[in-house]
């Protein structure tokens, strides 16, 4: 395992190491040079502070194994889906995992580039970068945003028909679907692999450029609240789900990230961060239309600096190293250094508790991969799925752990406002931010930890079958640090008007 | 008691169940979505009468709430006809007031607790009631009165009588629980659903675009014919 794992994550780093050590994945670099707006040296700031933006992708659904559809018309299946287009430096190394290939899109879907490569099917960053450059210079105007990536992901068989076939995975995707329209690709194949062994190729990854970040954060603020979007996604996961109960002639484990998500309460604890967000927000505003002239400007000077805290997060992925933290115990070390930093009173207790439950989905992955690796080699039949864990399983707990940790994490920040909200204590924007890094790392270990054990455990699947679920688990764990980002972000009125009270509060003393 | 905890088994389709990829199936399906809050007096036992409803057991230690948490489960309310609660459990201690006041909007429904062994806590009943209301508005808001901790007979502060008039005078029903005991716990709830059930299948409450108290659910087609779904679903008086 550990060598596959080591394979996973340094693959990228090694074989290029002087032209792509800042940016394996390549794409934010190269893209950076054919759209000026984003230079690399601001583009960490602006990352941190993006709200996801839902872009389209083809619908996908979980059915690795069916490749006809009765239910669903072809129509219905091309309805494109938004995805979750947030790919900040954070996601750049796990991007590079995860690529096996690539796709860069403009206005529409116009190109993609497969690639893929030897063993677990990653691209060199050099090739990867190459390419994306290459596309984009060909896009031209076309190509408007720069800095975002992210996946599609769909089956080639099934692709002949509209429909796609990764998980409910990209169930995720929403709303925003005028942003950027699936109109059509090229595939190119490339590589020894073992996605080429099968012959399919799976992964698509897009990338996307984001010219006018304001613009879409403007549409995205129009359109929905993050917690909106996501219960659409889980609305949507359910009635796919009550549509499959109806035909049961397939019995699957499909992993609902939206409505696993939902299940652990994180819809429930982002809708009420985001009531006490919107609260405080309106407080402050009607806060500042009482003051005027030099109490104005220096209120608006402190809450100038609360502001800049939240803007200066960078989410660097380069440090995560799955090595590192094999038992999950340099996580909780980390994430109690984080929450001590935070000066809401008697509260450390409740907070661990709120993450133990997080604790366990962390202790139940070694456990994975030793199942995978020892039992696949005592038995020599494949098919007997009985002993050992199935991708599928794989694929469904990582998901399952992918929602779980986010949904602690929104919960966290929830209980966090509150407490912000009752206690005098002032916090520190930037232990929150500390925070956040923490937990996104978190997400990112995570995710590759599990999606060796799914390479692993899929050595003999065919590609068609492990490698959505491996580009499924990727996508999710780029939606989770999303989802964290954005809940951190809501943070931000709440530290405001907690600002504000604690002021008027010393000024009557 | 006994019966209590069969009537349990028979109805519940534990919300906590989801180890298996069939509850998940199962838990798709649902007519309609209910939040429901709680509210009450610090310590008559939200949580735990909460926690006995979703997770069918009695923490006999239990940690004051912060601010809200949250608890879900579906109900069936009658055969084939399952309806999702979502509970929000507030903190009921007055230094959290300001943070769950803003919780109430999007309620349809509540339980208001009082613990039937501290006269204090029904006293307050009222003002939990006002301060609902005025937080609910322009919903409005049904409430079910619960006297909790009825196990506790040989301490009872509050008869029988009283509750029930004071709850008949706020139209509100009046049931007592015991979250130790598991006694009425199932009853509490699905009575409050049965009555909001009624109000939305009459139309008195609608689903309403930006308002999270009720939810349409997902029917496959085969399982109902949901002619009160797909009616309530266009009907918007707003």
């Amino acid at each position: 395992m550990s060598d596959s794992e080591a394979t996973a994550a340094e693959a990228p780093e090694v074989s290029t190491p002087e032209s792509q050590d800042a940016s394996p994945a390549g794409t934010p670099d190269s893209s950076s040079e054919i759209t000026p707006d984003t230079s690399t040296d601001v583009a960490p700031t602006r990352k941190a502070r993006r709200r996801p933006e839902p872009k389209p992708a083809a619908e996908v659904e979980e059915k690795p194994k069916v490749e006809e559809q009765p239910t669903k018309t072809p129509s219905e299946s091309t309805v494109s889906q938004g995805g979750w287009g947030y790919w900040g430096s954070w996601g750049k190394s796990i991007l590079s995992t995860a690529t096996a290939t690539v796709a860069t899109v403009g206005q529409g879907l116009t190109n993609v580039i497969e690639k893929a490569e030897t063993s677990l099917g990653i691209p060199s960053p050099t090739e990867l970068s190459a390419q994306v450059e290459e596309e984009e210079k060909e896009l031209g105007e076309s190509v408007h945003h720069t800095d975002l990536i992210f996946f599609i992901c769909e089956a080639d068989k099934v692709a002949a028909d509209g429909s796609a076939a990764v998980g409910s995975a990209m169930g995720m995707l929403t709303s925003l679907t005028s942003v950027v329209q699936s109109t059509g690709k090229t595939v190119i194949t490339g590589g020894l692999d073992a996605l080429e062994f099968i012959g399919k190729k799976t992964m698509d990854v897009i990338a996307e450029g984001d010219p006018g970040f304001k613009k879409t954060k403007g549409l995205m603020i129009r359109n929905a609240t993050l917690s909106q979007v996501l219960r659409e996604a889980k609305e949507r996961e359910e009635l796919q789900t009550a549509e499959t109960a109806e035909s049961d002639s397939e019995k699957k484990v499909v992993a609902h990230y939206g409505m696993l998500f939902d299940e652990f309460q994180g819809l429930s604890h982002l809708e009420a961060l985001e009531i006490l967000s919107r609260d405080s927000e309106s407080k402050v505003k009607s806060v500042l239309t009482t003051l005027s002239g030099e109490e104005l400007v220096q209120l608006r000077d402190e809450l100038e600096l609360i502001k800049d805290a939240f803007s200066l997060v960078e989410f660097d992925d380069e440090e995560v190293d799955e090595k590192k933290d094999e038992d999950g115990s340099e996580f909780e070390r980390e994430l109690t250094e984080a929450l001590e930093g935070l000066s809401v009173s008697a509260t450390a207790e409740k907070l661990s508790k709120v993450l133990t439950p997080h604790f366990c989905v962390l202790d139940q992955i070694p456990v994975l991969q030793i199942t995978d690796i020892t039992n696949p080699e005592e038995e020599e039949g494949e098919e007997d799925a009985k002993k050992t864990l199935s991708v599928e399983e794989v694929h469904a707990a990582a998901i399952r752990s992918l929602a779980e940790l986010t949904a602690r994490s929104i919960e966290l920040f929830h209980k966090l406002a509150e407490m912000i909200l009752f206690s005098n204590g002032s916090t520190e924007a930037s232990v929150l931010s500390q925070l956040t890094v923490v937990l996104c790392k978190e997400i990112s270990l995570l995710s590759k930890k599990f999606t060796s054990c799914l390479t692993t455990a899929g050595s003999n699947e065919k590609g068609d079958v492990l490698n959505p679920l491996i580009t499924g688990v990727f996508l999710e764990a780029s939606n989770s640090a999303s989802y964290i980002q954005d809940a951190f972000q809501l943070l931000m009125p709440i530290l405001e008007i907690s600002h504000i009270q604690r002021r008027s509060e010393s000024t009557e003393q | 008691m006994h019966a209590e905890r069969q009537t349990d088994r028979q109805t519940a389709v534990r919300a906590t169940d989801r180890q298996t990829g069939s509850s998940q199936v199962m838990e798709a399906i649902w007519l309609y979505q209910f939040r429901l809050i709680v509210i009450g007096d610090s310590t008559v036992g939200k949580s735990c009468l909460i926690r006995r409803f979703t997770e069918g057991r009695f923490a006999q230690v239990s940690d004051p709430t912060v601010g809200v948490d949250f608890f879900s489960r579906l109900v069936e309310i009658e055969p084939g006809k399952r309806i999702k609660l979502q509970i929000w459990d507030t903190a009921g201690q007055e230094r959290f007031r300001s943070i769950t006041r803003a919780y109430y909007r999007n309620s349809v429904g509540g339980l208001l607790l009082f613990d039937i062994t501290n006269r204090r806590s029904f006293q307050n009943v009222h003002d939990w009631l006002e301060e609902a209301r005025s937080h609910v508005q322009p919903h409005s808001i049904v409430f079910l009165l619960v006297g909790h901790k009825c196990d506790l007979e040989a301490q009872r502060q509050v008869t029988r009588q009283e509750a029930e008039k004071l709850a008949g005078a706020y139209g509100m029903r009046y049931v007592e629980t015991s979250a130790r005991d598991a006694i009425n716990v199932e009853h509490a709830f699905t009575e409050l659903t049965r009555d909001i059930f009624a109000l939305v299948r009459s139309g008195d409450i609608t689903i309403q675009e930006g308002w999270e108290g009720v939810k349409s659910g997902f029917v496959p087609n085969v399982v109902h014919s949901s002619e009160e779904v797909t009616k309530s679903d266009r009907r918007c008086l707003c």
